[in-house]
Formats: C-alpha cells, sequence, structure tokens
C-alpha cells in the first residue's frame, strides 16, 4: 500500500463572507496524480493556493508529509513554511507572465536555489544545466531571455525552475491549458516521464476534463466551493455518480462527428 | 449545386517585422459553401485568425494582402472580389457587419464597457439600415431573445460586466446575427469559456444556423469541437492549407501526416497512462514544410501532399 503524502480535513476559505473553499477533505498518495476539476469560480484554484498557504484558510488543516516527517502546514508560521517549500513547488497556467521579461533562463532557474540559500555559484550552474537537459531544452538557453522562446518553451522552463530544489509535491494549475494541442501533447509527456524519474506527486488543477483523464489517476469534482464527487478516474469517468459531474462530463465535445454533443440540462437536473 | 459564397485563390499575406518579411499566408486556396458551416483548424501561427480578417479586410500595416482572391458573391447582388477593394470603398462599409460578420474569442473585450447592452445591439442596426432608434431597440430585444437570455427589458440597460462570460458570449452573437448577414465568422468563439457553457455555445450556434441558414465560418484549435460543429473542414499549418474535406473525411480518414498527428495528439483519443502522440512522432520523416499545391482526390477533398505520397485507392 502507498503511503500519503498529503491530508488535507475540513479546509474553508471565503472572501468577504463568499465560501470559495467550502469543507473539503482529501489524502493524496505518494507518486500519484490527483485531478481537480471544475468550471471557474469553483474553488479549484483557492484549494490548490490553500494548500500550498500561499493564502491562509480560514479553518482546516492540512498535513504534509516532508522529508522530516509529518508536519501541519496550517498552524506554522510564515518562516517556520519557508524550509518546506523546497520540497512543494507550482507550475503556472500561463507561460508568459509567470516568467520575469528581465531575468535570463539561467537566473530564473537559479534563483529559487539563492533563496534557499544555494551560495557556491558553481554548484547553481551545475543545477541549472542538469535542469535544462531535463526539460529537454539547449544548453545555450542559459543567457537568453524569455522572449525568445515558444509558448511551450517557456513551459518547460518554468517546469525547471518548479523542479530544481528537487520537490516531491508539485502542484500544476492549469498548466497546460495555454498549449497548443501538439505542444500539450509533449509537456503532458514530459510531466509523467518526470513523475516517474523523480517520484513527484502531482495536485493538477484543470478544466479540460480530457487531459485529467490522460494523466491522473484520481480526481477530486468541485462545484461551488465543495468537493462533490471523488474516486478513481475511472470511476468516476465511466460511472459518474453525482448530476454534477454527469453534466460536466456531457458537455464535452468528442472528436468524433458521429458521436453527437447531447449537454445535460443544468435547470432539469436541479443545479 | 449552389455555389459557393466565398471562393478563396491563392491569399498570400505578408507582414514587415524587425527581422525580415513574413508570410502570414501562402497561395491559400479554399471555398466557403453556401448554407454550411466550414471549420478552419490549426496551431498558433497557422494562419487561420489572418485568413479570417483578410475576408473581413481587417488586416493593417504592417500587414497587408500581397496576392490573391476573395471573390464573395452574395445572393442579391454583384459578386466582387473583396480582396481587390479600395480601403476607401463603401462596400467594406456594407460588408463588416452588414453581410460579414464577426464573433471574437473574448466577449469582454469585443463589447464596449461603457455602453449597455441594448444600445451595442442596437448600434449595429443603426449603422446598416434606415430605422428609428424605437425600431432599432425592438429588433435589438428580438435578437437578445431569440440567442436565448431572458428577462429582457431589464437586462438590455445593464453593462456587461453585470453578465456572465456566456452571456456576453451570447450578446455578441446576438450583435453579429442582428443584420442577417450571409456570412458568420466565428473566431474561437468558446476557447475562453467553461465546458459546459461552451457546450451551449456550440447548440446555439448550430441552432441558429440551422434556422438562418447563414455560412458560418468557424476557426479553433480543438478537433472536438471541429467535430460537433463542422460540415467542412480546413486544416491550415504554417500559414497554408493542408487539408480539406468533409467533417468526417478529415476527422475520420485523415490523408495528411500533419492532421493525423493533431488527431492522435488529443488527450482521450489513446488511453490514459500511454504516452500521448507528439506530431513530430507521427508525422516522422514526411515533408509538411515545402508547400506542395493541393491535389483533388477520388472522393473530392483536397490535400497538399506529392502525388507519390497520395494513398492509392484515393487517387484522382
Amino acid at each position: 500500500m502507498t503511503e500519503s503524502l498529503l491530508e488535507v480535513r475540513g479546509l474553508s476559505k471565503s472572501f468577504d463572507g463568499v465560501p470559495a473553499v467550502e469543507d473539503v477533505s482529501f489524502d493524496l498518495q505518494r507518486a500519484g496524480t490527483l485531478g481537480v476539476v471544475g468550471e471557474s469560480g469553483s474553488g479549484k484554484t483557492t484549494l490548490a493556493r490553500c494548500i500550498l498557504r500561499a493564502i491562509d484558510p480560514d479553518v482546516g488543516t492540512v498535513r504534509f508529509n516532508s522529508e522530516n516527517g509529518w508536519t501541519d502546514l496550517h498552524d506554522m508560521k510564515a518562516r517556520d513554511l519557508v524550509p518546506l517549500r523546497r520540497e512543494m513547488q507550482m507550475i503556472f497556467q500561463d507561460p508568459f507572465s509567470s516568467l520575469n521579461p528581465r531575468m535570463t533562463v539561467r537566473q530564473i532557474i537559479e534563483e529559487p536555489l539563492l533563496v534557499h540559500g544555494q551560495r557556491n555559484r558553481a554548484k547553481r550552474l551545475d543545477e541549472a544545466i542538469h535542469m535544462l537537459e531535463l526539460v529537454q531544452l539547449e544548453r545555450d538557453s542559459l543567457t537568453r531571455y524569455p522572449h525568445a522562446f515558444s509558448g511551450g518553451q517557456r513551459q518547460r522552463i518554468g517546469i525547471a525552475r518548479a523542479l530544481v530544489l528537487r520537490p516531491t509535491f508539485v502542484v500544476c494549475d492549469e498548466s497546460v491549458s495555454a498549449l497548443d494541442v501538439s505542444v500539450q501533447a509533449q509537456i503532458i509527456n514530459l510531466l509523467e516521464d518526470l513523475q516517474k524519474e523523480l517520484g513527484l506527486t502531482y495536485l493538477f488543477v484543470a478544466h479540460d476534463l480530457a487531459v485529467v483523464r490522460h494523466i491522473c489517476d484520481r480526481v477530486l469534482v468541485m462545484h461551488h466551493g465543495r468537493v462533490v464527487e471523488t474516486g478513481s478516474v475511472e470511476d468516476v469517468f465511466e460511472r459518474p455518480q453525482q448530476n454534477y459531474t454527469k453534466l460536466l462530463l456531457s458537455a464535452i465535445p468528442s472528436p468524433d462527428p458521429d458521436v453527437p454533443l447531447r449537454p445535460l440540462d443544468r435547470q432539469a437536473l436541479g443545479l | 449545386m449552389t455555389a459557393p459564397v466565398l471562393e478563396i485563390r491563392d491569399l498570400a499575406v505578408e507582414f514587415k517585422t524587425d527581422t525580415g518579411l513574413t508570410r502570414a499566408l501562402r497561395n491559400v486556396n479554399f471555398d466557403v459553401p453556401r448554407g454550411e458551416v466550414t471549420a478552419i483548424v490549426g496551431e498558433s501561427g497557422s494562419g487561420k485568425s489572418v485568413t479570417a480578417n483578410c475576408i473581413m479586410r481587417l488586416i493593417q500595416p504592417p500587414g497587408r494582402i500581397t496576392g490573391g482572391s476573395i471573390r464573395f458573391a452574395p445572393t442579391a447582388s454583384q459578386a466582387f472580389d473583396i480582396a481587390a477593394l479600395e480601403d476607401k470603398d463603401e462596400r467594406l462599409l456594407d460588408l463588416r457587419g452588414g453581410h460579414i460578420s464577426m464573433v471574437f474569442q473574448e466577449p469582454m473585450t469585443a463589447l464596449s464597457p461603457v455602453h449597455n447592452i441594448g444600445g451595442q445591439v442596437a448600434e449595429a442596426i443603426l449603422c446598416h439600415r434606415e430605422v428609428s432608434k424605437e425600431q432599432a431597440w425592438a429588433e435589438a430585444a428580438q435578437m437578445l431573445a431569440h440567442v436565448g437570455i431572458g428577462d429582457i427589458e431589464r437586462r438590455m440597460t445593464m453593462y456587461p460586466f453585470e453578465f456572465s462570460g456566456g452571456m456576453r458570449q451570447r450578446v455578441v452573437i446576438a450583435m453579429a446575427l442582428v443584420c442577417n448577414p450571409e456570412v458568420l465568422i466565428c473566431d474561437e468563439p468558446t476557447t475562453a469559456l467553461d465546458v459546459t457553457i461552451q457546450a451551449e455555445i456550440l447548440t446555439l450556434i448550430r441552432n441558429l444556423q440551422d434556422e438562418l441558414k447563414n455560412s458560418v465560418i468557424f476557426i479553433t484549435h480543438d478537433l472536438g469541437v471541429v467535430a460537433q460543429i463542422a460540415d467542412h473542414v480546413v486544416v491550415m499549418y504554417q500559414g497554408r492549407v493542408l487539408e480539406i474535406g468533409t467533417v468526417r473525411q478529415v476527422l475520420k480518414q485523415p490523408v495528411h501526416p500533419y492532421t493525423k498527428g493533431l488527431l492522435k495528439a488529443i488527450p482521450g483519443v489513446v488511453d490514459p497512462g500511454e504516452r500521448l502522440a507528439t506530431i513530430a512522432s507521427v508525422v516522422g520523416d514526411a515533408d509538411i514544410t515545402t508547400p506542395f499545391p493541393l491535389i483533388k482526390l477520388s472522393d473530392g477533398r483536397q490535400v497538399s501532399l506529392p502525388r507519390g505520397h497520395v494513398p492509392a485507392e484515393l487517387k484522382p
């Protein structure tokens, strides 16, 4: 049996009295990939941010199985979180706005090392070169700026930056949504290869259900900030129990012209 | 067989950039059949949006149309070449929003934030027809009801920020259809929307097209959307047309290696856990960058391949 890397219990967060995430609980297995799906406004991103403590949840607990054993993230001081941040990283959606245009690729990839106290210049450079190989970018990319790269290449740079600290847990927030289908396929393959090679655990936030089905082994369906259904990808996609999940699945257009789109009616389902 | 509403021949567009001339379109050839939905698919940079902008004559410096023709044949008047019109030709004013109108990807930027919804739809009518403001307002209300917006009287005096993304896209569609255009160009109209709202908007566009029988050009990179909305498909890559055919021909029996790659790269086509095919791996050694002229195959489709690479059973 695999062990858990993360335990979330009763997590809630509201903004100005409007609930964004309500009473969310789940476990994340080490080396697994959990998909979080739902429409915009369902609370996917807020949930991801609460887990990483990028924002503070109102109530609830988040326990993380770190190198030094189980740690409660929710009641840690910001300063004490810093060493843990090495183990938890994020890959963002937009490969354009998530990279500083005034920094070279070398500076971008080395920055997390600097933040976490790696003062040895040669070691930083070695790490950066190694990361570039890992994400399949040319070595001469180091001296160039983000504008010189395509969207797919920039996303590789963002992945290199996220992985340079050797995290165990990576949150991918719509990390392939902004990419063309062929580039998307390359990045999905890369994420899967890296997971196998480095034993990564992914929390994969996405609105594209086909992508989630491909890359995840478990999935969490969110609606109005609550988890309405959770289970293995196969169970949820093949045998959805909840009306909201059925609605989402019925809305996916099939690439087969002989499978007509018949979206369910939200009102008729009482949603 | 009625004549196509648009015949695009050898269309070429160039953009002058700091690093030289970029050929955004090279010898683009295809027809838009009257009263049906033609999808243009391709990745970013393939030239699909540039093609749409050419039809509306919205290419601006540093870009320009350097060759070719766009023959537009309205049902009620003389056919003419859109590409050859002077910038000041009055027919362009009739054309844009009148004969041909466009629905853009991002409904928030397509709408004015400082004018109310009713006024914006009514303005489209006032631009093209001699009617009173009251008449235009009444027709706008009718059109908004038609695209599925309820509680019309109140909603018409509201502003875009008070609407959800799906509702705004319905408003943009109402604006585009209010002058009953012969051609409706939809440029990635559902890309910014949630999958559930996308399904509603696709169903709306399809139903309106069935009813109004206008010709639709639907630009998208999503092959699932293509399968659900299109009758015909034009596949573009690097400013060229690689394959043209009916939706079943192109999506179920693609001939061009690039089309095959595009289809195999969609997650959901292979079993979960299997590696996704990338276009490079499917295309392999096949040459997809040399601009071969389109060949008409025995089943009616057209493909840009050297003669030797056409499958034997489809040889013309």
